[in-house]
């Protein structure tokens, strides 16, 4: 499970300015849970999950995942860990099978079982066709597949998704949302961060809606509902921004 | 670190490679292919270049104006040459329309004939041959005629002599003969000795370059670092199996060239086998050299490294790698000069050291303890940069720079803004090539006027015009400042311990890079009171360098650079300003004073006393120079126009106890802020 604790992260700008481009975050999320953080661009979603990939040192706050502090043993962080961000690219000179072989040998998966694992995950995704090509003949849904499988390859109890749907159709997107369910249902702890409400909707059982580094509010979908009397999570988004503008007023 | 890890990293990465088109061709193809071509078709194509030459058709024109007997005896002779044809006399053009007609090509000498009778007598006929020597025709056209003629002469002369029966090996008198004891192996390996660190240096860098901005910045371009760094595996791990792989790649490159080359060699000379004897190629000699490589690549591709891990992508590699290409281009081209050997200095200097080594190597005199010192110096600078390369892949900043925008930024509107640093490296770059093109052709015509000039006009006054309409505050920036007059004793009382100090450093740059007896002599020659007199000379080397210069470093540029902070701003303007000599052998020297100087400024926040310290050193140098014999009680400091080294403590204490001065008579309290760094 995740435990964030008073996260941030600052950044100085060009004009020397300091950004809080995190500010003061807390939240958890469970195992068999997916949490999704929501947020519009420069929200400050993909700079969070870097800072709880180990990726970016926080500026201050802690996190702990599966029970390992951030700070201090950020190498048991990452062999819990399977992250995957919309943007990450694959090795276009290598094949499928000799990518995911790769990662599995940097996440120390025992030699024997990287054969199984593999076969295992295809069968799940439907993979085998192209798993002995190049990366640079595969079109962008199988790349997406290529890249899950990479990223969890060691079965990870955490995973991290930053916009895995971003530009894909809407079957492939599917696909994907389809495989983090199973995720779920095999208890792990997934954390997804999307700025499409809809999609935040459909599979979240717990909405982190986040805004210029900090939380708007937190809860899931019925509480939202309960707590603002609104139906659509696009007004209840916006009505949480207002409340904050109205505040900082 | 684990070492089955950086073995997983470094194999994707070699198989990752050796699927790469361009890593193919610019490391394994090219090598292959280069030396075959670059030789075989050179040595032929120059061979029948010249067999084509010698049988050409070359037309002269010979203006007799003389028309003697020997004159006709000239014309006799070289109308024996073959192939040379001398176009009929009977159109008279004059001389002119014929230079034309050589400019044109048309014809590819022409000779006047005229003669003078000598004190004695005797008929000297003058000639003159006209050819171009940017043409290959014309100057071959001028050889024929020179030795044609030079045989002729030899003849006249003995009829001459038989004529007054004396005989003609009274000539002889001395008999040069030539004869080369140097063994082919040797020649070889001087003509190779030439080129090959050069090629070889090359090729191996641009090799690794693109290898080493495709492992880093490539990853970051393509969007995969993110993955490896989120990855159970360790930065320096991920850091030293790319590091290998840069390697591994580059020594394959090297081992490829040496290869290529040897082959190359032996089917030249095995073709002219008849000519040249039968003998070995220096094979251990190569097998020598690929050993040397390995520490200058290991160096090399660490530096790579670093460029690539700082770059945002392939292409900002690319362009960062750019001037150390260039750098080292022109480092490994000292095997061509002549005169360099290699010693304690260039050994420490990275290519140049290889450069010069790869060199002997060839010749087959090298010497042992420069090879050592080579390497190990390299190995040194490897771990140096290896760990630089790992702490920037451990640093966000770097890993995860976002675009630089504002650039150039520095014209913008708000005048106040205008010094700062960029501005500054601008401007000095503008100062030092006036001061190369402008400063030293005024020197050359007239060196005391030529000073006078070069300080006021390309120093000082750039500066006030600049920070008249910049709209600065002069008195501010320039920190014309009342100051305590004791700063003026303390820096006078400093002056003599700087001298020496500076001296002694410049005695041991001295030891590691000797200078020739003439630079020396041309520095004393500008000091000595010779040519001028000595208040002459005080003022223009002495107190007006002392004022323009102060006024240039410490006044304009130490102030723009305050927002780098007090020790960086003094340290980078004393850089400045030991470049600004135009001469590596004081750099170092100067610099040092240039330190010195910026903390006076910085401490008394006064130009005032930097400008009285840097006209006290200049000064004092300039008596000593000319008046040593007074200065009798330097007699047991500088001995054999050495400066003893023992002066070094006292020196240091002298000025301790004057920067002890400086601290109690200009306290900290009382700085103005608006100065501080
Ligand atoms: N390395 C960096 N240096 C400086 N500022 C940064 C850096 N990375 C991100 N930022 C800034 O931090 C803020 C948050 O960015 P972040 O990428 O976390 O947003 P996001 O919610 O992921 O947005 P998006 O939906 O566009 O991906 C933005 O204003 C961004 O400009
Ligand atoms: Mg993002």
């Amino acid at each position: 499970m995740i435990t964030v604790n008073n996260l941030s992260k600052v950044f100085r700008q060009q004009n020397g300015e300091e950004l809080y481009a995190v500010n003061n975050l807390s939240f958890t999320a469970d195992k068999g849970e997916i949490v999704v953080l929501l947020g519009v661009n420069g929200a400050g979603k993909t700079t969070t999950m870097r800072m709880l990939s180990t990726i970016l040192q926080p500026s201050s706050g802690t996190a702990t995942l599966e029970g390992y502090d951030l700070k201090k043993d950020p190498q048991n962080v990452r062999a819990n860990l399977g992250f995957l961000s919309g943007d990450t690219g694959l090795y276009a000179r290598l094949t499928a099978r000799e990518t995911i072989t790769y990662f599995a040998r940097l996440y120390d998966v025992p030699e024997n079982k990287i054969h199984d694992r593999i076969n295992k995950m295809a069968d799940l995704l439907d993979m085998h066709d192209f798993l002995d090509k190049k990366i640079d003949f595969l079109s962008t849904g199988m790349k997406q597949k290529v890249s899950i499988v990479r990223s969890i390859i060691h079965d990870p109890p955490i995973m991290i998704f930053d916009e895995p749907t971003a530009g894909l159709d809407i079957l492939t997107a599917k696909n994907i949302i389809s495989f983090i369910h199973k995720c779920k249902e095999d208890g792990k702890c997934v954390l997804f961060s999307t700025h499409i409400m809809r999609e935040a909707e459909r599979i979240a059982d717990k909405i982190v809606m986040i805004h210029q580094g900090k939380v708007l509010a937190q809860g899931s979908w019925e509480e939202f509902i309960e707590n603002t009397g609104l139906h659509d999570l696009d007004d209840i988004f916006i009505h949480y921004v207002n409340n904050v503008v109205k505040e900082d007023a | 670190m684990n070492i089955k890890k950086i073995i997983v990293i470094y194999k994707k990465e070699m198989l990752d490679l050796l699927r790469d088109k361009r890593t193919i061709i610019t490391s394994f193809v090219l090598p292959i292919i280069l030396y075959p071509l670059l030789m075989i078709g050179l040595t032929s194509m120059t061979s029948r270049q010249e067999i084509k030459l010698e049988q050409q058709e070359i037309v002269i024109y010979l203006n007799d104006m003389s028309q003697n007997e020997i004159s006709r005896e000239i014309r006799g002779s070289l109308s024996e040459i073959e192939t040379l044809q001398i176009m009929d006399e009977a159109i008279v053009y004059n001389e002119d329309t014929y230079l034309d007609l050589l400019k044109d090509k048309s014809i590819e000498a022409l000779i006047t004939v005229e003669d003078s009778l000598s004190s004695t007598g005797y008929t000297i006929l003058n000639l003159t041959c006209f050819y171009d020597e940017t043409s290959e025709k014309s100057s071959m056209a001028y050889r024929k005629i020179r030795d044609n003629l030079r045989d002729l002469e030899e003849v006249l002369i003995s009829k001459r002599l038989d004529k007054i029966k004396i005989n003609s090996e009274i000539l002889n008198a001395v008999e040069i003969k030539k004869e080369n004891i140097a063994p082919p192996e040797q020649m070889v390996g001087f003509i190779v000795g030439k080129f090959l660190p050069y090629l070889l240096i090359i090729l191996t860098i641009s090799g690794a370059s693109v290898i080493a901005s495709d492992l880093i910045a490539g990853e970051k371009e393509r969007g995969t670092l993110e993955t490896i760094l989120v990855s159970a595996a360790k930065r320096n791990e991920l850091v030293i199996g790319k590091y290998l792989t840069i390697i591994t790649i580059s020594i394959i490159t090297v081992l490829l060239n040496l290869l290529s080359m040897y082959i190359a060699f032996r089917h030249i000379f095995m073709q002219m086998g008849q000519t040249m004897g039968n003998f070995q190629l220096p094979i251990g000699n190569f097998a020598l050299i690929l050993l040397l490589m390995i520490p200058l690549i290991t160096f090399f591709s660490a530096i790579l490294l670093s460029i690539s891990t700082y770059s945002r992508n392939i292409k900002e590699a690319q362009s960062y790698q750019m001037p150390l290409l260039f750098g080292a281009i022109m480092l490994s081209m000292v095997s061509f000069l002549p005169g360099f050997e290699l010693n304690l200095g260039f050994s420490l200097i990275p290519i140049v050291n290889f450069s010069l080594l790869m060199r002997d190597i060839m010749l087959n005199n090298y010497q042992l303890s420069y090879l050592f010192i080579v390497i190990g110096s390299t190995l040194v600078l490897d771990v140096v940069t290896v760990y630089i390369s790992i702490k920037l892949f451990h640093s966000e900043n770097v890993l995860f720079r976002t675009a630089e925008e504002k650039s150039l930024k520095f014209w913008g509107k708000n005048k106040k803004n205008i010094l700062n640093l960029q501005f500054v490296l601008v401007y000095f770059v503008i100062m030092i090539l006036a001061l190369y093109y402008i400063g030293e052709r005024w020197q050359i015509q007239d060196l005391m006027r030529g000073l006078v000039k070069t300080e006021v006009l390309l120093i000082l006054l750039p500066v006030i015009v600049i920070l008249r309409f910049s709209k600065t505050d002069i008195k501010k920036t320039l920190r014309l400042n009342y100051t305590n007059p004791m700063n003026f004793l303390l820096v006078i009382i400093a002056a003599l311990p700087f001298l020496l100090l500076a001296g002694i450093v410049g005695q041991i740059i001295n030891l590691i890079f000797p200078l020739s007896d003439t630079y020396l002599e041309n520095l004393q020659s500008l000091l000595s009171t010779d040519q001028n007199s000595i208040w002459l000379i005080i003022f223009v080397v002495g107190i007006l360098p002392g004022i323009c210069e102060e006024v240039m470093f410490r006044g304009f540029i130490l102030s723009s650079l305050k927002k780098s902070g007090f020790w960086h701003g003094i340290i980078f303007t004393a850089v400045l300003f030991g470049v600004f000599h135009l001469d590596p052998f004081r750099f170092l020297p100067v610099s040092l004073l240039g330190i010195w100087l910026g903390y006076l400024a910085w401490k008394t926040k006064s130009l005032y006393v930097p400008i009285l310290a840097h006209i006290m050193q200049n000064s004092l140098a300039i008596l000593i120079t000319n008046y040593s014999d007074k200065f009798k009680f330097l007699d047991f400091i500088v001995k054999d126009g050495n400066i003893a080294y023992w002066v070094i403590i006292p020196a240091v204490i002298i000025i301790y106890f004057v920067v002890k001065g400086l601290h109690t008579f200009n306290p900290a309290e009382t700085q103005d802020n608006s100065l501080e760094y």
